[in-house]
């Protein structure tokens, strides 16, 4: 029997069909039956449980409403949720309760969501397979095979979004593809905003002009369906849009007229042969129902957007991270020497490597001297860049490419590649989100029995082509 | 390297300008931090100006820099920083944004600040002084306070010290001149007028609001110390005195002087060294994203214009004409948007020449008794008192010694005026009869005095009008008694 869906749960759970409390004790223990699969890094038992109960009330007196009424919802660590440890996968936040709630996490309480965990994740969100997790923080597994990886840094989101027998979504984040890689390896929908169309408050930072909060389900609408519900102007976040856009999934998906762009750099070289085929395949089934589909070069990106992004990442995250120092919240540790001593102690202590290696390289690209030479010149050709993506929707609706170049990979496989070989993973990933594009991966196929991902790309603002493209594919399945 | 040792006289002629010989030439840039008087903190709705309160109760995520905060701009803020770029000749940038200084400090909340870099809200602007000498001001831009750090047991032997986040995000805006002062009474004179712009904006509290400057002083040819964060106007001018005195003294005796930081003694009134710098602080500056760009409209920027007040300057000419002061009057009054303001409200119901005599005579004389900005008093008036306590001096019902003693009663001991008057016995009895009288009675019993006088001794007319004071018990007015005694003598 095929699965209730997140969006039949609410409908049915707002007629009080679904007694809530027993409903989130059953999800709660399913989601303790897989801890072997390290999805969470922790568990809101009790506020999962209290909401339950106050939904129910809701219900009994009349007043069940909300978009996400009484379904499970997981978190991404590095958002932050009112009293419920919040590390980002950092052993240097262990403690950190918030006191208060991100926007997104308020939106979606009074929508009626279900807080049930923090997800796992790279350490800030630093790496490509959350194979980078903080100290002391377990690594993901992938579902469908527990040697290989869930991607990242949303790793945790995706296992469990797959993982799931029951209705679930999972709020999650990406900076240069963390919810479309991971939505790729588990084979389930990611989908990323527009820049500023979800506000950032209550987001850990990992760097600021390209972290976006978006959102993953089984299938397209149940991600945009949670989107819909976290999107909103902010005036708490000042770099928040004040736009209202339509999520709503087409009632008959079409692709039928629909001018699809193939970026062609994304097909060639560094791009598995079985990957590129699953994904051409998807697109001539969309060509056979009527879309438009034409190759389309972006050579400046193909070529600068992981530099530039690498640049500017870097340098961004090596002043977020400069806060923590054991002063405040978060690690600390015994008290002895001049301050400098105490947080260069703190930070050696706490901090994991790659988040180490982010910070040297970031302050490196920061300082004077050579600021003019990586970090100003990454932030000019970022805008080259941005440029290129604005001449391509000028002739196409949206662009499509293989999320990533690989299936989910082994451990045993990531363990060897360089940091550089793991940053060029994110080839088909960072351009989007260098630009601050919506984009949605979904998946095409398996190639031997693992998922691979398809994704979408459109102009700023424009997710309805998007919902209405991958719905088109996903139809077709 | 072994601090020098040089004793320093106070306002000796070395370090200043008038005396200087060409090889001793000092050259004086400043760097101020205002403190914005705004009701909330620059990137939160936390209030503003509780730095004197219960440490650490207006503080939130976003002034605590907790993860997942951000700051958003408080328009008010910049609306004064504007306001200042302007009344300060600056030219305003159209477009703006904010940056991160990054530098480990506990005062710090993120260990990064938010500040401006490549671009700031105003810049090339100038100051004149009242010779008309302009000090160019390279720009002005909104940055926000760190916490307070308080040493409990004093800086040097406190082995701890705990932060107040109070004044974390309280908006700055820091002023920075070009190298054009040359002496320590021209960098002086250059913050009163800063100040007098401050006040006549009302973006200032002179009252709790801190003035601080990072002050650079060079002897010309040679390489310039940099004094750190300074507390007020007074204490600019000494730090520059005795730094003044300390770089010309090193130069003649053929010395080098090193390029350092220096902090200043408010006790010692010294500066001594903090750190040697080599090169420029290397602060890592890059956009804070999380704040967007400003951008204004020249009809935006024309608006805030407009909406300038009246200053000082037009205001000491309005002054002198509408009430016909003497220039000076009307520049020591104008000097101060407060005082003006106090002026013009005595003016109503007193004549312009008492009010004058009040504000610029005896209020900004028990103000600076006390070391204190006039503006700072301000509470401590009550202005309707005051207006009754003039009314009675105009009416000649008490005397200037009377007027004088009650204003300070009133401003030092917040005692009214009148109960004053009234529990001191300080009404004029003494009718011009009595005093015809008393004046007759000391010019009969001193014939002596009295010839010395007809030779033109003005000692002895001095002393005649003080053995009347006496015996009227002071009760007359010693311009009356002179008056009687010259037509008695002619």
């Amino acid at each position: 029997m095929k699965a209730q869906s997140a969006l039949e749960f609410v409908a049915e759970a707002r007629t009080g069909r679904i007694d809530l409390e027993e409903n989130t004790h059953k999800i709660l223990d399913k989601v303790f039956a897989s801890e072997k699969y390290n999805f969470f890094n922790s568990v809101s038992k009790d506020l999962a449980l209290h909401q339950a109960k106050e939904l129910n009330a809701k219900v009994k007196s009349g007043k069940a409403s909300g978009k996400l009424f009484g379904l499970p919802v997981s978190v991404k660590d590095c958002i932050c949720v009112k009293g419920i440890e919040s590390r980002a996968g950092s052993r240097i936040l262990s403690g950190y309760l918030p006191v208060f709630d991100a926007t997104v996490i308020a939106k979606a309480k009074a929508e009626g969501a279900i807080i049930i965990g923090k997800t796992s994740q790279d350490e800030f969100g630093f790496g490509t397979f959350s194979a980078n997790a903080g100290l002391g923080f377990k690594v993901p597994k992938n579902p469908l095979d527990f040697e290989r990886a869930c991607g990242g840094s949303s790793g945790g989101s995706a296992g469990m979004t797959a993982f799931a027998d029951f209705p679930h979504v999972s709020i999650s984040e990406s900076t240069g593809g963390s919810i479309a890689c991971p939505a790729s390896f588990c084979g389930v929908a990611g989908f990323t905003p527009t820049y500023g169309l979800v506000s950032r408050y209550g987001l850990i930072d990992y760097a600021n002009s390209l972290d976006k909060i978006g959102s993953m389900g089984k299938t397209v609408s149940e991600s945009s369906l949670l989107l819909e519900a976290i999107a909103g102007h902010d005036e708490k976040d000042s770099t928040s849009l004040n736009e209202k856009i339509s999520f709503s999934p087409a009632k008959s998906p079409s692709a039928k007229g629909m001018k699809i762009g193939v970026i062609k750099e994304f097909f060639g070289q560094g791009i598995n042969s079985g990957v590129s085929r699953i994904a051409w395949d998807s697109i001539k089934k969309l060509e056979k129902e009527g879309a438009k589909i034409r190759e389309i070069s972006l050579p400046l990106n193909a070529k600068y957007a992981i530099p530039a992004y690498y640049i500017i990442a870097m340098a961004e995250s090596s002043t977020n991270l400069a806060k923590y120092c054991g002063m405040r919240y978060g690690a600390h540790e015994s008290l002895s020497g001049s301050f400098n001593e105490y947080f260069s102690k703190v930070r050696s202590c706490n901090f994991g490597e790659e988040a180490k290696r982010r910070i040297l390289l970031g302050t490196f690209a920061r300082m004077s001297g050579f600021r003019d030479a990586y970090y100003l010149r990454a932030m000019k050709a970022r805008t080259r860049l941005i440029n290129e993506f604005k001449t391509a929707f000028k002739d196409f609706d949206v662009l499509v490419n293989p999320t990533m170049p690989v299936p989910a990979p082994k451990f045993s496989e990531i363990e060897k590649l360089s940091p550089i070989q793991q940053y060029a993973m994110d080839l088909c990933t960072v351009p989007a989100n260098l630009a601050g594009l919506p984009h949605i991966s979904i998946n095409a196929g398996l190639l031997q029995k693992m998922p691979v991902g398809i994704m979408f790309t459109a102009g700023h603002l424009q997710e309805e082509r998007l919902v209405q493209a991958a719905s088109a594919l996903e139809a077709l399945k | 390297m072994t601090e020098q040792k040089i004793m320093v006289k106070p306002f000796e002629a070395l370090a200043d300008a008038r005396f200087q010989k060409p090889w001793e030439k000092i050259m004086i840039g400043l760097e101020c931090h205002v403190q914005l008087n705004t009701d909330s903190k620059l990137f939160c709705s936390c209030p503003a100006g509780k730095e004197t309160e219960e440490p650490n109760t207006a503080c939130c995520e976003v002034c605590l820099g907790m993860p997942g905060s951000k700051p958003a701009l408080n328009k008010k803020a910049l609306d004064y920083a504007l306001k200042v770029a302007l009344a300060l000749n600056c030219n305003i940038n159209e477009k703006f944004f904010f940056s991160r200084k990054t530098y480990f400090y506990p005062d710090m909340s993120k260990n990064f600040q938010i500040t401006q870099y490549e671009i700031p809200v105003g810049e090339n602007g100038f100051i004149e002084l009242q010779g008309g000498k302009k000090i160019r001001i390279r720009r002005i831009h909104l940055e926000e306070d760190p916490a307070a750090l308080i040493h409990e047991s004093g800086l040097l032997s406190s082995n701890y010290c705990l932060v107040d986040y109070n004044r974390s995000g309280i908006p700055l805006i820091e002023v920075v001149t070009e190298p054009d002062m040359a002496s320590p009474q021209e960098a002086r004179e250059f913050l009163d007028q800063l100040t007098m712009f401050l006040s006549y904006l009302d973006v200032f509290d002179f009252e709790n609001g801190t003035l601080k400057a990072d002050c650079n002083l060079s002897v010309v040819g040679n390489e310039r110390a940099e004094i750190k964060n300074v507390t007020g106007k007074k204490s600019v001018e000494k730090a520059l005195e005795f730094e003044a005195k300390r770089q010309l003294e090193l130069v003649k005796q053929g010395k080098q002087i090193v390029r350092e930081t220096r902090g200043f003694d408010e006790k010692t009134l010294s500066t001594k060294s903090l750190r040697k710098k080599e090169s420029e602080e290397d602060y890592g500056y890059i956009t804070d994203t999380d704040l967007a760009a400003v951008v204004l409209s020249k009809k935006e920027i024309d608006a805030i214009r407009k909406s300038l007040p009246e200053l000082h300057s037009d205001k000491a000419k309005r002054l002198a004409k509408e009430f016909g002061l003497s220039d000076y009057d009307a520049k020591v009054i104008a000097g101060s948007r407060f005082l003006s303001e106090l002026f013009e409200e005595f003016a109503k119901s007193s004549s312009a020449k008492t009010a004058n005599f009040f504000v610029s005579g005896i209020f900004v004389s028990i103000a600076h008794h006390d070391n204190k900005e006039p503006e700072e008093l301000s509470s401590m008036l009550d202005v309707s008192q005051l207006k009754e306590l003039l009314s009675l001096f105009e009416k000649g019902k008490i005397n200037e010694k009377a007027l004088k003693e009650a204003a300070i009663a009133h401003i030092t001991k917040s005692k009214n005026p009148l109960d004053f008057i009234r529990e001191n016995g300080l009404f004029k009895e003494a009718s011009s009869g009595e005093i015809e009288k008393i004046v007759e009675r000391a010019l009969a019993a001193n014939p002596k005095a009295v010839a010395d006088l007809k030779t033109g001794n003005e000692k002895s007319l001095n002393f005649l009008v003080g053995l009347a004071m006496r015996e009227s018990k002071g009760k007359a007015e010693p311009r009356e008694i002179k008056r009687i005694i010259e037509e008695k003598i002619k």
